[in-house]
């Protein structure tokens, strides 16, 4: 998908979904569009372009510059086309005489103010007024240019990704408008009248002092340069584009990739993107500066234990030596001494690849993903009751939405792209119920209606669903058609004596939750007689003891109320990373081969042997905990981790390092020397998504391709790697594109049998299951029946978490993102996002902070039962009295030095959203914070092959 | 907690979380189910070891489940082995 520098045609306003048609004559060509189609829609869909530069057609019309004006038979005046409906029998004229002068006289006006400095413009070959002034034949500008003007505006330099330069302004109001339309922030405005309009962030200030959430749909929408990438005003345009899918979150927003050679000037979103619709965060278009970064590990490395300077060695020396190594550990230990770890931050193929290289060249199924600490409750729960591990829905489904219920999710810090869409359907009037114990900012949404907040404890969720399930069933709310035609009976019998017990009752869970019962009756209420209720759910939801039972119970809510099957509804996971979803998918999990088929499954698992050539153990492998634990034991002694950083991310911090030290043989392969890598001992240099081919999927099970735009830095794409340690293990692997190993995937997993490149090059993406029954993809998922048949309920008893808050540890600790950090922010650190967030802080509430004398700034010491920590205080009302909250994006913050083992009973996914904490004010670091500031300075000497630290003294932590 | 007392905390949580499935002998299939299709080789046998030889800290329904669970637990492939 090559494309030589040809902008993605704008059609001026936005498509009518109407079916009714309407015909009409433009220029004497007839025309036949969907009823509420513009007249200047109605044209550009038969390539006769009208002149605009207020529309795009990513926003409502506006019909202010008056660009666009046409003539009609029978009306008067020069109506505008934007603003205009295209009717049955109407007589359009796009060109004559007089509209010509008009448009002249327009451009004049404009031009008379605006710098004439086209040839060191920034935007010049990317200019719409420039392309306007050439479509009108402006040819002279009779005011001169002494007049009173706006040449010697100020510029804002305040943003470190674009300049808006005011003297460029043509108050076409494009930004402020996508601001609102597309964005949902209301950052922009424009402010004065007449000659004195002028675009403002904010209340006049700059705009990193403004709301403005950076997400580039102002720099998009802008037809000047105005609002400019630094990039481009840095390099200059680009030169041709490759579309490929961003590699931050499970939104999965596609991008252009606009390059010079192979550099990327800019990331743009891609308008064809079926998950982002040309819409984009912060993250996506503008922090990929990571992926040049001067820390990135361009050589393969080794070395024999983890006080020893790194050598560089060849890719042939460094997989040699972890071959060796390997079986060496073995030999010694058994075939189940060893095990690999995938990401979701790696593409399909590479996931696959890596747990067929465990299971077929290691010989056990000691596999897992980083998805087993985020959504491993998900892929369990909705299996149980919806028969598949994937959410219901695509994401345009919410624009169909009545009712939203949003558990434990932050879709517009965590998901934004989707969170501007939510947010676009509230402002339609749908109705908003947030299950947090914080007050998230959808709840801030500007014309939100009477939104619903169930501030429950952490912990409680359980008891909150079944209480809602609860009012549902005993005030005759359910639907029962659905449940007769779509559920199994005896399930849903047992569930409804076990839901009308009195104990789930609001008012008795009240003392639990701590949520007014009223309340609770009143969001069942909403929610069960919506016509269309959808419930969207984050890692609020899975990171508990209980998660999977919420899981569950989300699902009976969407099965008792028959929100299920159809546009608007279902349930809805928003996964934290780009390719949770594939991970997951692709045999990750160590009880289950690609497709979620079971280890011991005998038919499915004869399939593989037979493609894979070898016998596979028909036992579950080791979860990534279990693993740590075996390691502790002495048991398992070798581990390759592909693209995860497992050192940071996992909770219990002392607990990993201890397993992480006890391994003979730690193969870690990543883009940056993370903090799993200082425990390694080889080095593998991973590749950035810009340089490699392969395939994501997002949280709707939209596969898309990502693209190669330039060569891997250090040679090799990741699955390549893979495949040579396979080869030196014995076990052969012969794939010359990823494009092969999909066709592999497709001939194993029943869900993705239609898939290939080639397909995803025709349709743009797919949606699995693709397959014979659904050839271009499911969008909507059990709309006739379930992968199990019937739907079934689950028995969700509440059980509460044993991490309880006492008198030592009195507050609750719960963990989250922010919109400008990804995940362990390896990525974000790495660029100018850090302005926004160069720290974690705990965030506590004013009367938590009173009773201790904390004020913000203060050096928090935060105390679990499992390790202590120091952070700066923040004092904030965003949470209940007793809870504090924080973040995980910066490694010597030590976050999950304080998380603890705690986890999900179904699948030990870890519970980050509940930890007993004592907070106190302290005046140093924490001990663990000092031995890791010590064993980071060590590790990245000794990433110089400084041989002399080792005679430094200085401690490995 | 050592490997094992992790074990015993699994079992007991996931009997925990099982115990409203109907009666106690329903209740128990379902978690020698989940231990079944879950948990590892290595795993499983740790824990019927421990049943075996002591089983205090196991709650009655783990208790029954493990029992349950022994009769499924495949043995290793032989050319898998080595």
């Amino acid at each position: 998908m090559l494309q030589h520098f040809d902008p993605t045609k704008d059609y001026g306003t936005p498509a009518s979904l109407s079916e009714t048609l309407v015909t009409l004559e433009i220029d004497g060509v007839e025309v036949t569009v969907p009823e509420g189609t513009s007249v200047m829609r109605a044209a550009a869909l038969h390539d006769i372009n009208i002149p605009k530069l207020c529309a795009s057609d990513n926003l409502e019309a506006f019909g202010s510059c008056r660009l666009c004006a046409v003539q009609i038979d029978g009306r008067r005046g020069l109506p505008a086309s934007c603003t205009t409906p295209a009717e049955a029998g109407m007589k359009v004229t796009t060109q004559n005489g007089k509209l010509a002068k008009l448009r002249r006289n327009i451009m004049e006006l404009y031009i008379s103010d605006h710098p004439l400095d086209c040839l060191t413009c920034p935007a010049n070959g990317d200019c719409e007024l420039q392309d306007m002034a050439g479509a009108v034949g402006l040819r002279e500008v009779r005011y001169g240019f002494d007049g009173e003007n706006h040449l010697d505006a100020e510029k804002d330099h305040s943003n470190p990704y674009f300049s808006f330069d005011a003297s460029k302004c043509i108050v076409c109001s494009r930004c402020v408008r996508a601001c609102e339309e597309v964005q949902g922030t209301f950052a922009l405005t424009i402010e004065g009248r007449g000659f004195d309009s002028k675009v403002a962030a904010g209340q006049g200030g700059d705009f990193m002092d403004s709301d403005c959430v950076s997400c580039g749909a102002c720099v998009q929408a802008c037809p000047t340069s105005t609002l400019m990438e630094k990039s481009v005003i840095d390099a200059g345009q680009p030169e041709h584009s490759i579309v490929t899918t961003c590699a931050y979150c499970g939104v999965g927003c596609s991008f252009e990739a606009e390059m010079k050679g192979d550099q990327v000037i800019r990331m743009v979103p891609y308008k064809g993107g079926d998950a982002n619709h040309g819409h984009s965060c912060v993250k996506g278009r503008f922090a990929f500066g990571y992926a040049t970064h001067s820390d990135r590990i361009k050589h393969p490395m080794i070395r024999d234990s983890i006080d020893q300077p790194w050598r560089e060695v060849s890719w042939e020396e460094a997989i040699a030596f972890a071959a060796r190594r390997l079986k060496e550990v073995q030999a010694q230990y058994g075939r189940e001494s060893i095990g690999g770890i995938t990401s979701s931050r790696c593409t399909n193929e590479e996931t696959y690849l890596v747990q067929k290289l465990v299971r077929a060249g290691f010989k056990n199924n000691n596999t897992d993903t980083c998805a087993r600490v985020c959504h491993s409750p998900t892929g369990f729960g909705l299996k149980a009751t919806l028969g598949e591990s994937a959410g219901t829905q695509t994401f345009d489904s919410v624009m169909q939405s009545d009712v939203i219920i949003v558990i434990g999710a932050n879709p517009t810090d965590a998901h934004p792209v989707f969170g501007s869409l939510m947010r676009k359907r509230l402002r339609e009037g749908a109705e908003l119920i947030v299950v947090d114990p914080r007050k998230i900012d959808l709840l801030k949404t500007p014309h939100l209606k009477d939104a619903q907040h169930l501030p429950l404890r952490p912990g409680t969720n359980v008891a909150m669903i079944n209480a809602l399930a609860h009012v549902i069933v005993t005030e005759g709310l359910e639907d029962k058609a659905f449940i007769a035609d779509r559920c199994d009976d005896k399930a849903y019998q047992a569930w409804r004596e076990f839901i009308l017990d009195a104990r789930h009752a609001p008012e008795n869970v009240e003392a639990i939750t701590g949520v007014p019962a009223d309340k609770v009756r009143r969001a069942a209420r909403t929610y069960a007689t919506a016509p269309n209720g959808a419930i969207y759910y984050g890692l609020g939801v899975t990171e508990h003891s209980q998660g999977s039972s919420m899981v569950m119970g989300i699902a009976n809510l969407a099965l008792a109320t028959g929100n299920i099957g159809r546009e608007g509804v279902g349930v809805n996971p928003l996964r934290g990373q780009n390719n949770v979803q594939g991970s997951c998918d692709m045999g990750s999990f160590p009880h289950e081969l690609p497709g979620y088929q079971h280890v011991s499954d005998d038919t499915a698992r004869a399939r593989f042997e037979q493609v894979w050539g070898v016998k596979l153990d028909d036992e579950p492998g080791l979860r990534i905990p279990n693993m740590f634990d075996s390691a502790i034991a002495g048991t398992f002694k070798a581990l390759y981790v592909q693209g995860e950083d497992i050192a940071q991310s996992d909770p219990n911090t002392h607990h990993v390092e201890s397993a992480l030290k006890s391994l003979d043989c730690l193969i870690v392969q990543d883009i940056f020397l993370n903090e799993t890598a200082k425990f390694a001992h080889v080095l593998l240099p991973g590749s950035s998504f810009l340089e490699k081919n392969g395939t994501f999927t997002n949280a709707e099970r939209r596969i898309n391709r990502v693209r190669k735009v330039m060569p891997a830095l250090a040679g090799k794409e990741d699955w390549e790697v893979t495949q040579d340690l396979a080869n030196a293990l014995g076990y052969p692997m012969n794939y010359g594109h990823p494009s092969e190993i999909m066709d592999e995937i497709a001939s194993l997993t029943p869900s993705f049998t239609g898939v290939s490149y080639d397909k995803l090059e025709e349709l743009g993406s797919i949606q699995w299951p693709c397959n014979d029954q659904y050839p271009d993809g499911m969008p909507t998922m059990h709309v006739e029946d379930f992968p199990i048949g019937r739907g079934q309920f689950a028995i969700t008893e509440y059980v509460a978490s044993e991490e309880r808050t006492n008198r030592r540890f009195p507050l609750l600790l719960t963990t989250g993102r922010i919109l400008s950090q990804y995940n362990v922010g390896a990525q974000t650190r790495r660029t100018d996002n850090q302005v926004w967030h160069d720290e974690d802080v705990l965030e506590v509430h004013p009367s938590d902070a009173e009773l201790r004398g904390i004020k913000d700034g203060d050096w928090l010491g935060i105390s679990s039962r499992a390790g202590q920590t120091v952070l700066r205080a923040r004092i904030s009302e965003r949470m209940l009295p007793g809870v504090v909250y924080t973040t995980f994006h910066h490694p010597g913050s030590g976050a999950n030095v304080i998380t603890t083992d705690s986890s999900d009973w179904a699948t030990n996914c870890p519970e980050y959203k509940v930890t007993a904490v004592q907070v106190e004010k302290v005046s140093q670091p924490s001990e663990w914070q000092q031995n890791f500031r010590a064993f980071e300075k060590l590790q990245h000497q000794l990433l110089k092959g400084d041989a002399a630290t080792l005679t430094d003294g200085n401690g490995a932590g | 907690m050592n490997q094992l007392d992790t074990l015993i905390h699994m079992a007991n949580q996931i009997a925990d979380n099982n115990s409203h499935y109907g009666t106690q002998e329903e209740a128990a299939a379902r978690v020698a189910s989940h231990l079944t299709k879950f948990w590892a080789r290595s795993m499983k046998q740790q824990i019927i070891d421990y049943l075996h030889s002591d089983g205090s800290k196991l709650n009655p329904l783990a208790q029954i489940a493990i029992a349950q669970m022994q009769s499924s637990i495949r043995p290793e492939p032989a050319d898998l082995c080595g």
